[in-house]
């Protein structure tokens, strides 16, 4: 039976003896994360675009800056030197295109000397379709499927943006989630509302959440369950990274594992009560700078008070973690104030018109 | 066997124009600073405009400073950098 015609790739091609040479190849030319990597070959990186239906060709977007666009082959080849299966690309193309909105800030995201890497969050039926493992280990190798979409993402901002380090990538320390930083939502595990859904996503729909983010900041509170001194332990993490980070208010996440989620959910605490008590708590005077080495910026503003979060719409909650242990992770913003978390759907135009006629 | 394999950059040119051509003095001239706006450049930028003034004889000085630190530089500083004979960006913290 005759196939129809496939539009070719047009990404030049190269000819290598074999994987070991394929990876020598790779690392010399600069287009790694400095990990082996899985060769680009055309049925791979076609099966990608299969699955996504996107034509090699897409236009998915145009970084603002330097006004590169971003197009699906491209994005597939990076998506295939990370690991990524067919079923995980969609995945890899809706983060992009979140990254690539304007609020978000991708190129001062990605050149800044702070060293933010790119957390991406999973929600929706997705997650179970790919195997996203959203317990044990969630924010580390939990599973296939985020350790390869948050690789992917990286690996196209090196090769498709020039974000290497010394190059478009100023970051003075950066942090490992700069490698992958990708986690699903807990969603069967929990009666809040997915992080998806408190975006604006519909209901059932897949979605993924991208934000410009600092390393993950473990706290630990297994002696009470009682909701309000809980989260004061997180919030107490906020404002500890406010005083040695960054003052400034913006998106911060917050995990939350179940042993901690269970106590806060069993006295009807929904997402939306722990973003006003968090945002309530998370702040700290100007004053407090003088206490940790920074009082020369303070001067006659000592009693002014700075919000880690501009409004509790600003918290992402996100039900994750193994099973046991009293644990959660604050996740501070980059720089708060100057780019802004985005939540987009996966294949779908949620915004779309419905075709008329 | 060999495995046929694909270039995974952008195979562009950086996007940008060429560069201005280089004046052989700047005596006499205006340069323009754009700042960050980060609390270090006031430093480095005032000594600059001394030894600018002092050593190469540059006329007059122009102090501008993004809204964003993080973002290029507003329309209305790169339309005005027209005016200047040379420019001094790109400084960090």
């Amino acid at each position: 039976m005759l196939k129809p015609n496939k539009p070719a790739l047009a990404s030049k091609a190269y000819d290598v003896d074999d994987f070991a040479a394929a990876q020598e190849f790779y690392h010399a030319n600069g287009w790694t994360d400095g990990l082996p990597v899985v060769p680009p070959t055309a049925a791979a990186v076609e099966a990608a675009l299969e699955w996504a239906l996107m034509p090699p060709d897409q236009l998915l977007g145009i970084e603002p800056v330097r006004a590169q666009p971003i197009v699906a082959e491209k994005l597939a080849i990076n998506a295939v030197m990370a690991g990524c299966l067919p079923m995980h690309f969609p995945i890899v193309a809706a983060a992009f295109q979140a990254m690539l909105r304007d609020e978000f800030l991708l190129h001062g995201v990605t050149s800044s000397t702070g060293g933010a890497a790119v957390l991406v969050v999973i929600n929706g039926p997705v997650r179970r379709e790919i195997g996203a493992d959203a317990t044990f280990n969630a924010l580390a190798n939990s599973d296939r499927a985020t350790a390869a979409i948050g690789r992917a993402l990286r690996l196209a901002l090196i090769n498709l943006l020039d974000v290497r380090p010394g190059g478009i990538d100023r970051t003075t320390l950066g942090h490992p989630g700069k490698f992958s930083y990708c986690l699903a939502e807990d969603e069967e595990d929990t009666r809040w509302q997915p992080l998806s859904v408190m975006r604006g996503i519909p209901e059932g729909a897949s979605a993924v959440t991208v934000m410009a983010a600092m390393a993950p900041r473990q706290i630990m509170n297994e002696w009470t369950t009682e909701p309000r001194e809980i989260l004061e332990t997180f919030a107490a993490e906020m404002r500890a990274n406010q005083r040695h980070y960054s003052i400034y208010g913006g998106n911060y996440a917050i995990v939350i594992a179940k042993q901690l989620r269970e106590p806060i959910e069993r006295a009807g605490w929904s997402k939306r009560d722990i973003a006003e008590f968090i945002y309530e708590r998370a702040r700290v005077r100007r004053g407090e700078w003088a206490e940790v080495g920074k009082g020369s910026i303070v001067r006659d503003r000592a009693d002014k008070v700075h919000t880690a979060l501009a409004s509790p719409d600003h918290l992402l909650v996100i039900a994750a973690g193994g099973p046991a242990g009293g644990f959660g992770a604050v996740i501070p913003p980059w720089m708060g104030s100057k780019t802004k978390a985005v939540t987009a759907a996966i294949g779908a135009c949620v915004d779309c018109e419905p075709p008329k006629g | 066997m060999t495995i046929r394999v694909f270039d995974p950059t952008h195979e562009r040119k950086p996007a940008g124009g060429e560069p201005a051509a280089r004046p052989v003095s700047l005596k006499g001239k205006t340069v323009g600073f754009i700042s960050n706006g980060k609390e270090g450049t006031k430093g480095y930028f005032a000594h600059l405009e001394r030894l600018l003034r002092a050593e190469l004889g540059v006329a007059d000085i122009v102090w501008r400073t993004k809204s964003n630190y993080s973002a290029p530089a507003d329309r209305a500083i790169i339309d005005e950098i027209k005016k200047w004979q040379a420019v001094v960006a790109g400084v960090g913290d």
